[in-house]
């Protein structure tokens, strides 16, 4: 696969990833309104991922469609950063992750929109709307709880605490992304601008600096993601060939 | 087509007309094409369809997951279809991205007298705030509340009126 | 997703209503009049339609559980995303019908309450367990199918915002029946496996979703004083009559076979005959015995325990920028 159509494919394996984890919490959400704006997140995220994948497969060569590059890969082929594949924990960690990718998808494909590959700056601009939806409203849901009660305050604490490692890797850079012609390290200082903001306004500290864990742009994954993909590849696995 | 190939003048105007001709029709089946979800407005009225030639039909997606836009390109291949216009392709461009504001003044009001406040003009770039004021579909009044920023489908969210206290949905700005 | 009429007791409030009040209301109602929220309405009317609008609302929600359990696992993208999109209109709906209720006096919290302690009844048809991806496909058509079939003649029900609602609702089911039976569709002309899938979903779905019509007309106390203001349109007889009629040739084209060896075309009728629904089981699953009814409870009284520190802490942070706003006024 060359630089650009791996670049289409880490753009929809961090979406399709994100999305699939987001749907996990359908029914089950905290309050009828958190389990529709979810929802609507996860919805707006596959369909990301479907436009992403497809960009993948026709830049490959037009053997796989999204489909099949959805779920007729393994572990080791998947490129979504670490950040979008860690559970969903309690809602806490469920918003502080989605707090820390949002933002940074959104100023990416805010960049994107003015990418000189045409395919890649139309979907960016299509998604970055539904994109700052998701930064919003996750941005908002730190503020609440970070400034909410003693037991949120905790729970949001903790939660960034365990999704910050992985917040590096989204910044990294290698040829894929330069030839894709986005500097995501250049996005770091505008999105560092707007988590201080949100965590200013939800008096949290931000959580001391560590070590980022990284790999998953190698398909070095956690633990987690084979469990993700056997469930959600679970029908394209049992019945190979089938048209559902 | 090249210069030699070219049909004399009157020809020319001749296929013009047709062309226009049938643009008109294919614009009048458009019309009739509801949406899925909210039929009391047509493909047309929400500005889904971007451009119309005499051999193509250009459409966009309201949502980059929104599951009505297959169905819409399947009614609006039937539809073409059944009125002789095999030859017109359906196409599907993302760019410009669609926003509410290519909704039409005609299509605003039919989906006020369905029960849905439509969403305010220009819109775009305040679709993030949420202190614009809906306007009750039902009364009128604009002593509303919004209940839930995520309604049914995801175009619109629920809202109330402190009024009449009827629910009812607002298309969002997007 | 629309719930069955489940109340086994009578209208057993009594209150005394001024007569006059009451005639004029139901002159109103025999003339194909709207109630408005801020109209007088007889006690017994306003509870029953807090009833229905509630079990309507809960039906909605728990229906979200069957339906979402398959998200994770859908076949392809496209399909992920239109169960997405379905189990978000599902949703939906009951927060808006949450909302019509309210309108009525009772609170959600208090709809939600009656629910978790098993005192408020919701669509029995949700107490059955989704065990293949075929029974998205059976649940969109049969049972959205279903319920559109109950919803339609409430469109025309007498209690307005109710009405209304029903309108744009079912044109959202509509939406979902047609998926659910293009995947039912799909799966027959499929492999044999896809098949075998989609016919055990329709043996397992076909009684329920006549069930969803609720007990016989001789065995429903609240027919006649609701159709009589018009909380109910059709009997539950004829409603399923309808559904047996229309959906037959569906399955039929499709290569699905109805359930049921007493299913026979009659003529002279210009109807199906069809088999005795098992109303023991039926009248089980209304108590609260079905499959997967406890599952199902504790799923939502999870959600709902689990979620309380979220909800509290959106309370405490919206007071808290309420009174630094007074403070800075
Ligand atoms: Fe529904
Ligand atoms: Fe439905």
């Amino acid at each position: 696969m060359d630089a650009l159509a791996t670049s289409a494919l880490r753009l929809g394996d961090d979406s399709l990833v994100l999305g699939q984890r987001l749907s996990e919490w359908c029914g089950h959400a905290p309050a009828l309104e958190i389990d529709l704006s979810l929802a609507n997140c996860a919805l707006d995220l596959i369909g990301q991922a479907t436009h992403f994948l497809g960009l993948a497969g026709e830049l490959e060569g037009k053997v796989r469609d999204a489909d099949t590059l959805a779920y007729r890969r393994d572990v080791m082929d998947f490129t979504n950063c670490l950040l979008v594949e860690q559970q969903n924990g309690d809602f806490a960690h469920t918003i502080a992750r989605q707090f820390l990718f949002s933002n940074y998808q959104e100023l990416l494909f805010a960049g994107l929109t003015a990418s000189k590959h045409a395919r890649f700056a139309e979907i960016a601009a299509k998604a970055v709307k539904e994109v700052a939806y998701h930064a919003k409203l996750a941005s908002d849901w730190v503020v609440r709880l970070g400034d909410g009660t003693d037991e949120s305050r905790t729970r949001m604490i903790a939660a960034l605490d365990w999704m910050w490692r992985f917040s590096d890797e989204l910044f990294v850079m290698d040829e894929v992304d330069a030839a894709l012609g986005i500097d995501k390290a250049a996005l770091r200082p505008a999105w560092d601008r707007r988590i201080d903001a949100a965590l200013a306004e939800a008096a949290l500290e931000r959580p001391s600096p560590r070590r980022g864990v990284m790999g998953g742009r190698a398909g070095h994954h956690s633990e987690q993601l084979g469990h993700l993909l056997s469930e959600m590849q679970f029908l394209q696995r049992s019945y190979p060939g089938a048209t559902w | 087509m090249s210069a030699l190939h070219k049909p004399p003048a009157s020809r020319r105007s001749a296929m013009a007309h047709a062309g226009e001709t049938s643009v008109v029709k294919i614009r009048a089946i458009l019309a009739d094409i509801p949406d899925p979800e909210i039929p009391a407005v047509s493909v047309l009225d929400l500005g889904i369809v971007r451009e119309v030639t005499d051999d193509r039909v250009v459409i966009t997606p309201t949502y980059t997951g929104c599951p009505a836009t297959l169905y819409i390109e399947q009614a609006i291949r039937r539809a073409l279809d059944a009125n002789g216009f095999m030859h017109v392709r359906i196409e599907t461009a993302l760019s410009p991205p669609w926003s509410t504001d290519w909704i039409s003044d005609e299509g605003r009001e039919k989906l006020r007298a369905y029960g849905i406040a439509p969403p305010p003009k220009g819109a775009a770039a305040a679709s993030l705030k949420n202190d614009q004021r809906a306007q009750c579909p039902r009364c009128g009044s604009l002593n509303t509340v919004e209940v839930s920023r995520f309604g049914s489908t995801p175009c619109k969210a629920l809202w109330r009126c402190n009024a009449c206290v009827e629910p009812f949905d607002r298309f969002k700005c997007h | 997703m629309y719930t069955t009429d489940l109340t086994g007791k009578k209208q057993a409030e009594t209150v005394a209503e001024d007569p006059k009040k009451l005639a004029a209301f139901e002159a109103r109602v025999a003339n194909d009049e709207f109630i408005e929220p801020k109209d007088w309405m007889p006690e017994a009317y306003r509870k029953t339609l807090i009833r229905q609008i509630s079990q309507h609302a809960h039906s909605e929600i728990v229906g979200m559980l069957p339906e979402g359990n398959w998200i994770t696992r859908a076949p392809n993208l496209r399909r992920k995303a239109i169960l997405i999109a379905k189990v978000q209109d599902e949703g939906g709906h009951g927060l808006y019908l949450y909302s019509a209720a309210e309108t009525l006096g009772i609170s959600r919290d208090e709809m939600t309450e009656a629910l978790h302690a098993g005192k408020a009844k919701y669509s029995t048809i949700f107490n059955y367990p989704t065990l293949t991806w075929a029974d998205i496909g059976a649940i969109g058509w049969l049972v959205d199918g279903a319920a559109i079939m109950n919803q339609v003649p409430l469109q025309r029900t007498s209690y307005g915002p109710y009405a209304r609602a029903m309108v744009r609702i079912c044109k959202e089911e509509s939406f979902h029946q047609r998926q659910g039976y293009e995947i039912m569709m799909a799966m027959m002309a499929g492999t044999p496996d896809q098949q075998r899938m989609a016919q055990d979903a329709m043996n397992r779905w076909w009684w329920p979703a006549l069930m969803m019509f609720g007990p016989p007309d001789d065995r429903s106390p609240n027919t006649e004083q609701s159709l009589r203001w018009r909380i109910k349109r059709e009997t539950n007889d004829e409603l399923r009559q309808k559904f047996v009629d229309i959906t037959t040739p569906q399955a039929e084209a499709i290569g699905l076979k109805v359930p049921d060896p007493a299913l026979k075309w009659n003529a002279k009728r210009g109807s199906y005959d069809f088999g005795e629904v098992d109303w023991e089981e039926f009248y089980a699953v209304v108590r609260g015995e079905g499959p997967v009814a406890k599952e199902r409870m504790q799923a939502r009284v999870n959600a709902w325990e689990d979620g309380a520190w979220v909800r509290d802490a959106a309370r405490a942070h919206a007071e808290k920028r309420a009174s630094a706003k007074v403070a800075a006024e």
